[in-house]
């Protein structure tokens, strides 16, 4: 017992002598100097695609003949819980939906949307589905405004695309819009 | 070609002028422009330790990064604290400067040169003073004025506690920094630091014979310029800035040069001191060996600033006065009994 103590003290001194623990430090931060950067450099020159389960901007959905899904039922703007979906039934008899009847108008203020997904539960023909796009920023309040003809029109990620991952992107900027368009090619995970 | 030693005499004299201003010019320029190279160094260490990049979005991996961070400084306003002692506080910046440029008089880079065609032989030194050592201690010892006086004009208990803290500091660290440079003088028998460089030729290097010695210059020695683990005169956490938290702009920018310098200068003492100066392998010219070993003493302290947490005030008291300084009087005791 007396023995062993004795080591242990022999051993402390020999770490305090020998600054054991600050080398330690030392060796581990020069590890990390040279492991891979977490950095995202995000509107530059990289993107994150998010999961296919993310909740971004809506999109309407059309089936496979073209023909619009939504019905005008109006059941998202009830479960909407912050009011923020407009939806303006109309009858249709020129096939462009699926039902003869359809939404004239179908209007989302997103700066009241929480992006909680009810709307999307809520839709009894797919129609309705939160996306994955999340770049929403507007230069006046009018910009959060998303109307049918909008959200109708395919998004920049296709919808059978994985996500999850980092992939190449590119600034873009002109006088009225940022945008940063990303290219789905090349792709790479930090972890 | 013509020789040196014909002409006129007035006129040799002359060119040995103009020489050392050249020198001189040259060095403060280099200088100068040291923080340039620094600062993104240091901002690029740190970001690789954190996992970060760094700076990246000025030029090709934010080269021109310093050149940006120069430009802000120079168009900032100028601030001077309304009840601040408003000509010290002017002046302490170049105070703290001026000292730590001034030990670059006699600091040599490399071996002497010969320039062809006129046989004139040029020494990388702008004077060899046979107390070199000594004078490059207390000049730079002087710099800490600059903190103190910086401090107290402030008007500011952050900025006056941090130039309290750094003159305390400095003496506690002053007598081990020196004792430990005299092991080293006892080795080579001789203050002047060309000659200590050439008493280490051939692989002498006075690491192996001075351990302890260099130990103790290296924890004094960031103790002297005030970096992690010891930066207690601009400690973040307690103090906001410390001794510069009322200066801006270009006064600001002087006691960054101040301290970028001082960092070049206790990596240089090291060099000179410890690791043989300009001696290495002989495929590349003396300078570039003494620049690579400067280089990765400032690695090194730029290294240990980002793995160690800063020490407590006592804490550093303790290890200066009760550790450091009996270790080194210990190591002169035990060096002059091997020499006799």
């Amino acid at each position: 017992m007396k023995n062993n103590n004795s080591n242990i003290n022999l051993k402390n001194l020999f770490k305090k002598v020998f600054f054991v623990d600050l080398v330690q430090g030392l060796i581990v931060t020069f590890g990390y100097t040279f492991s891979k950067t977490i950095t995202l450099r995000y509107p530059d020159e990289e993107k994150w695609i998010p999961y296919k389960r993310f909740r971004g901007l809506h999109t309407l959905n059309r089936n496979k003949e073209g023909k619009e899904l939504c019905v005008g039922c109006e059941l998202c703007a009830k479960s909407c819980p912050t009011n923020c979906i407009k939806v303006v039934p109309a009858q249709d008899k020129t096939g462009k939906g699926i039902a003869d009847r359809v939404a004239a108008r179908w209007e989302i203020n997103l700066l009241r949307c929480m992006f909680c997904g009810f709307c999307e539960d809520a839709c009894p023909t797919e129609a309705l589905k939160l996306g994955r796009e999340y770049e929403l920023a507007s230069l006046s309040m009018q910009g959060q405004l998303r109307t049918k003809e909008e959200l109708l029109a395919p998004q920049e990620i296709p919808v059978n695309f994985e996500g999850g991952v980092i992939v190449k992107a590119r600034l873009g900027r002109d006088e009225d819009e940022v945008s940063v368009k990303p290219d789905l090619s090349v792709q790479k995970r930090w972890w | 070609m013509f020789d040196l030693i014909n002409m006129n005499p007035m006129l040799v004299m002359i060119l040995e002028v103009l020489l050392i201003c050249v020198k001189v010019v040259v060095v403060s320029l280099i200088l100068f422009m040291l923080p340039l190279p620094l600062t993104y160094m240091e901002r690029k260490v740190a970001g690789h330790i954190q996992v970060r990049l760094g700076p990246f979005r000025t030029g090709p991996h934010g080269i021109l990064q310093p050149f940006a961070d120069m430009i802000k400084l120079m168009f900032k306003e100028d601030i001077v604290p309304a009840k601040a002692d408003k000509w010290l506080f002017k002046i302490a910046p170049v105070i703290a400067m001026v000292p730590v440029f001034a030990v670059y008089a006699t600091v040599p880079f490399g071996e002497s040169i010969t320039i062809p065609y006129i046989n004139k032989e040029i020494t990388m030194y702008i004077s060899d003073m046979n107390v070199g050592i000594l004078y490059v201690l207390a000049i730079a010892g002087i710099s800490v004025y600059g903190i103190i006086l910086g401090g107290w004009a402030s008007n500011s208990k952050y900025a006056l506690f941090g130039g309290l803290r750094s003159s305390a500091q400095m003496i506690s660290y002053e007598l081990a920094l020196s004792f430990a440079c005299v092991g080293v003088v006892m080795l080579s028998n001789s203050l002047s630091l060309v000659d200590i460089v050439k008493s280490q030729s051939n692989w002498r290097w006075n690491i192996l014979y001075q351990p302890v010695g260099f130990f103790i210059f290296l924890i004094a020695g960031i103790a002297e310029i005030n970096r992690i683990p010891f930066d207690m005169p601009e400690d973040e956490g307690t103090l906001g800035a410390g001794y510069h938290a009322e200066y801006s702009a270009m006064r600001f920018a002087f006691f960054m040069l101040t301290e970028y310098v001082a960092m070049v200068t206790i990596s240089t003492l090291a060099v000179l001191l410890f690791f043989g100066g300009w001696d290495g392998p002989g495929f590349l010219p003396g300078i570039v060996w003494f620049v690579i070993k400067v280089v990765a003493f400032i690695y090194l302290f730029m290294w240990a600033r980002f793995t160690y947490p800063r020490y407590r005030f006592d804490q550093l008291m303790t290890i200066g006065w009760k550790i450091l300084l009996p270790l080194s009087l210990l190591n002169i005791l035990i060096t002059g009994l091997v020499i006799i």
